[in-house]
């Protein structure tokens, strides 16, 4: 059995999954390394969900393989899986108490009592539940029942750990604690974790890799930064943050850098890794935060791709201010941190915007 | 109570009570439900318990008038002439004498049991021996005949000393428990098979666990007797040396009745548990047999003993089963009636009535009070796109083998009614006929069914629905216990809701008995909870800013009512007319007792053609009133579609 860091732990192999003539997931294929926290992100009823479930056998897929540790576990049901799910709504056994929950697979394993109790309140430390192991699961919290189906999945050391949108039944602030707790959780103990969100905060801040999902497609395997920085396509893009978009004309070539025409006037920037010719459009991409904005009246001498236009709206958010900008027949948004230092650009005002010479771009 | 809990009572009931008495239209009307509920609920069960706690004497009483000068004279040459004459009577418990001046009266009270007349004639007898030391003292010489009743426990002893009496309790118990394990274990199949079983199975289980509802309660125990009794096809068919009447037949036709109740009951319960703890179960490497018995069963317990709860008191309060199958093993409904009507022992079937009571009660209190809200309704939030889990072959076959017969023989019975009915004599004269549906006594009885139900269905919503008005909208004291008593009609047995209006409605100034109204009178108080809870969960989903803001708008309290609530309610009224109508059509337990010659109902007419023995007949009437209830149930349907598209 291949083992060590590093390497493979699953292998998703052309997976396709069909409910009557719904296509919920089409054709996926990728890999997760030992030790990483993989997120599954898209919008409802992309297939994240699904997927996840053919990982962990509850759904068998039409098409395709499941390999878990070099073994090809398609055909297995979940009990003869190593992998534990937290499902969304926790799915915690009313009639039992927390420890018992605890150690349900473990009895089921046939384990001895005192090991079952001793694993049991290791686990209860472990997620910070010490002395509350006699509760029903509905004398708890929701962030405590969300402990206690951590612990339960942890129980019978899973080679995966699956988590199917384990926060969203929890209030904003909760979240963000337990993601915290999760990610940290994970880096102490190496597990292996998939997580499943609709969330793309969420995925972005706790995961190693992301799987973006839209209509049962795979659209970008990568990391968080990749994917934010540089979408596959223009529905990555869209998901993950706020986004402007430029088609714009390529007019001139050199070694390192195009020449392209916008409507609102030309950009010379960086050379796209995929190769373009002259009339060929692209699709520019452009996060609001990496637009700087001056005021019209400011002389900008020896700075290229300048647009300018004026301010329809300048949304106060605390820690940025996001404006809303007209130029020509296009809106553009701009994200400006730290509003209280650089100052406030009045609606109507007419100002010019300067685009960095990267950006990324993808054939229109 | 503790002082201060003690305090907080007194104080929130007398701020209710102030409320109340603020608003003269709501007192008048919970006066009247007040006084309708005492009437036709309270007090009937109430003489029943009293009733058990009696015992009458027949009396004989001699007058004789004197032409003596003293009380002295009277004393000693006739009062002791008497006594004495009376010595060797024999049955006497008791006899008492009085003498004046010019009279001279003996009380005899005889032995519980003992034939009155035969008393009066052996003390005329013992008198004419006497006849000539006194008639010089004696104008005139009166026997009258009487009864004494007196408050003991001598009904009890008796019922408890002759195992004649007992072992109708002892049978009952027997039967309802039996009944409540089969139904459970077989509902539970079909209800499980029901919803995770192979696709093709499910609909047809669903349809037979359901179909039993439609029929009148006995129709079970009929088709088994043309099957299986004395003259039954298969009886028959094979020469089998015994038959079904008895414990086998009343069994069998009670899983049969009580199947839809307790289906109904725990595929709710199964419905309502969460896939996903099926799914987080088998994550934990449980096998499909560990979690049916670590996950579903544990989970569905509290919902099952609920319904086994159920099931034991409707089997306990069974009638027409044991009255048609049961063969003359005693049951406690059955006997109760048979003590009425063929020996008039009115005592001893009140005493059965407050056995069949105890158990109910019990349960009863344990349902309502006890188990209220006690269940793992574990499915919330969205519903997770799960697939249907693969039912393990070990845990189908043995609920298919449990299954498979019952549906079969619930086919089977109704198959017999319908083919019975159209046949001259099953198995003797198959040939096609419709004599059975040309009787005009089963046609009368089936108008009058209709006329009892539909009044009864008529009657009972309006004051289930007013009180629950009462109840949820307006502060009175002493709420739960009004709402009790309400339950109380529907929980108490049939049987003993009968004898109670016997026994309270006998005499004037409300004598009643004999009338029609006591019949509808009678079913419609058994039916109130339908009305009242549709009524109550009905109100607590309106919500009450809705009725605030007409009042705001300057509507009175009752045009509110009326304009406002009453529609809004208005689903509760057709819910409460729907059941009582049903039931009201295939009644029999608390009307056998109040029925009268010109009132005889299909029901019973049923009945009692199956007992002399025309099953033809009574196979045909039984076809004609499950048409007509579905005929009726059908158009209310379409009425309701039709008004709901107009009016709301």
């Amino acid at each position: 059995m291949a083992g060590g860091n590093g390497s493979i732990i699953l292998e998703l192999r052309n997976i396709t999954k069909r409910f009557g003539d719904l296509v919920a997931v089409n054709d996926v294929s990728f890999s997760v390394e030992r030790g990483k926290l993989v997120t599954f992100v898209g919008p409802s009823g992309c297939g994240k969900t699904t997927l996840l479930r053919t990982v962990s056998g509850f759904a068998e897929p039409d098409q395709g393989e499941v390999v878990l540790d070099g073994q090809n576990v398609t055909k297995k049901p979940p009990n003869a899986r190593d992998t534990a799910m937290v499902f969304q709504n926790y799915a915690l056994f009313p009639h039992m108490t927390v420890a018992q929950n605890i150690g349900f697979g473990m009895r089921i394993r046939k384990k001895a009592k005192r090991e079952i109790d001793q694993e049991v309140n290791r686990l209860l430390t472990l997620v910070k539940m010490e002395g509350l192991g006699e509760r029903r699961p509905h004398e708890l919290s929701g962030g405590q029942q969300q402990r206690v189906a951590l612990a339960r999945a942890l129980s019978l050391n899973p080679k995966i750990l699956l988590l199917d949108e384990p926060l969203s039944n929890l209030d904003a602030n909760l979240r963000i604690n337990m993601r915290e707790e999760i990610r940290k959780l994970q880096r102490r103990l190496g597990l292996t974790i998939i997580f499943v969100t609709h969330d793309q905060e969420e995925a972005m801040s706790i995961s190693d890799l992301l799987v973006v999902m839209d209509q049962g497609v795979v659209k970008q395997v990568g990391s968080p930064t990749e994917v934010y920085e540089k979408p596959a396509d223009e529905f990555v893009a869209n998901f993950v943050g706020h986004i402007n978009f430029f088609i714009g004309e390529v007019k001139t070539l050199s070694n390192d850098d195009i020449n392209l025409q916008i409507p609102q006037g030309n950009l010379q920037v960086k050379k796209p890794p995929f190769p373009v010719s002259i009339g060929e459009s692209v699709k520019l991409v452009v996060r609001p935060e990496s637009i700087d904005i001056v005021d019209a009246g400011k002389e900008l001498i020896g700075i290229e791709n300048i647009i300018e236009g004026h301010i329809e709206v300048a949304m106060y958010i605390g820690s940025i201010i996001r404006y809303t900008m007209r130029a020509g027949n296009q809106i553009i948004y701009v994200d400006k941190a730290d509003p209280q230092h650089f100052g406030i650009f009045q609606e109507g005002c007419r100002v010019k915007l300067i685009l960095k010479k990267e950006i990324h771009m993808f054939k229109a | 109570m503790s002082p201060s809990s003690r305090y907080h009572f007194l104080r929130n009931l007398t701020s209710d009570t102030w409320h109340f008495l603020r608003s003269p239209g709501l007192v008048a009307v919970t006066s009247v439900v007040l006084i309708l509920l005492l009437l036709f609920i309270v007090f009937p069960i109430g003489a029943v318990l009293v009733k058990s706690f009696t015992v009458n004497f027949p009396t004989v009483t001699i007058i004789s008038k004197n032409n003596l000068s003293s009380k002295t004279e009277s004393e000693k040459r006739v009062t002791q002439t008497i006594l004495t004459a009376l010595k060797p009577l024999e049955g006497v418990e008791e006899i008492r004498p009085t003498t004046t001046e010019k009279s001279s009266v003996v009380i005899i009270r005889f032995r519980k049991v003992w034939d009155d007349m035969r008393g009066l004639n052996d003390a005329k007898r013992a008198l004419k021996k006497e006849d000539e030391k006194i008639s010089p003292y004696v104008e005139k010489i009166d026997f009258k005949l009487g009864q004494e009743t007196i408050k003991s426990f001598a009904t009890y002893i008796s019922f408890f000393s002759k195992r004649y009496y007992y072992e109708a309790l002892r049978n009952s118990i027997i039967l309802a428990i039996t009944t409540t394990v089969l139904v459970v274990c077989i509902s539970f199949c079909f209800a499980y098979l029901g919803l995770k079983g192979p696709g093709i199975i499910r609909g047809p289980l669903r349809l037979l666990g359901l179909l039993p509802l439609i029929a009148p309660p006995f129709i079970f125990a009929l088709s088994l007797i043309v099957i299986g009794g004395r003259k039954g096809i298969l009886t028959k068919a094979f020469m089998l040396p015994f038959h079904i009447y008895g414990w086998p037949g009343v069994i069998i036709a009670q899983v049969i009745t009580f199947l839809p109740l307790g289906y109904l009951m725990i595929e709710n319960v199964l419905r309502s548990l969460d896939p996903n703890l099926d799914d987080a179960a088998s994550d934990m490497g449980a096998s499909e047999i560990d979690i049916f018995f670590k996950i579903t069963v544990p989970l569905a317990a509290p919902g099952i003993l609920k319904a086994a709860l159920l099931v034991f008191i409707m089997s306990i309060a069974d009638f027409g089963n044991p009255m048609l199958i049961g063969g003359g093993v005693p049951f406690l409904a059955t006997k109760a009636y048979f003590l009425w009507i063929s020996e008039s022992n009115l005592e001893m079937s009140a005493v059965f009535c407050v056995f069949l009571v105890i158990p109910s009660m019990i349960i009863f209190i344990i349902h309502e009070y006890i188990l209220k809200g006690k269940m793992y309704t574990t499915i919330g939030g969205k519903p997770q796109q799960t697939e249907k889990r693969k039912i393990s072959l070990k845990i189908f076959s043995p609920m298919m083998a449990v299954a498979t017969p019952v549906s079969l023989m619930i086919v089977f019975c109704f198959g017999i009614i319908f083919v019975g009915a159209f046949t001259k004599i099953l198995m003797i004269d198959n040939r096609f006929t419709l004599e059975h549906f040309e009787s005009p006594n089963g046609i009368r009885s089936l108008m009058t069914s209709l006329r009892f139900a539909f009044s009864a269905a008529i009657l009972a919503p309006i004051v289930g629905v007013t009180l629950s008005y009462i109840l949820v909208r307006r502060r009175i004291p002493f709420k739960r216990v009004l709402e009790f008593v309400a339950l109380l009609g529907f929980a108490v047995p049939g049987t003993v809701m009968g004898v109670g209006y016997i026994i309270f409605f006998n005499s004037p100034p409300l004598k009643l008995t004999g009338t029609f109204a006591i019949m509808v009178i009678n079913e419609a108080f058994r039916n109130l909870s339908v009305g009242l809870e549709a009524g109550v969960s009905k109100l607590h989903q309106i919500d009450i800013a809705i009725e605030e803001a007409a009042i705001d708008m300057g509507a009175s309290s009752f045009r509110t009512f009326t304009r406002i609530v009453l529609p809004l309610i208005s689903s509760a009224l057709v819910a409460g007319f729907v059941y009582t109508f049903m039931v009201g059509m295939i009644a029999v337990s608390a009307v056998i007792f109040l029925i009268s010659p010109g009132n005889h109902l299909a029901s019973l007419y049923i009945l009692n053609v199956a007992e002399e023995g025309f099953l033809g007949m009574a196979c045909a009437i039984s076809v004609m009133l499950i048409i007509v209830v579905l005929a009726c149930l059908g158009t209310l349907k379409l009425l309701a579609r039709y008004t709901k598209s107009t009016f709301f």
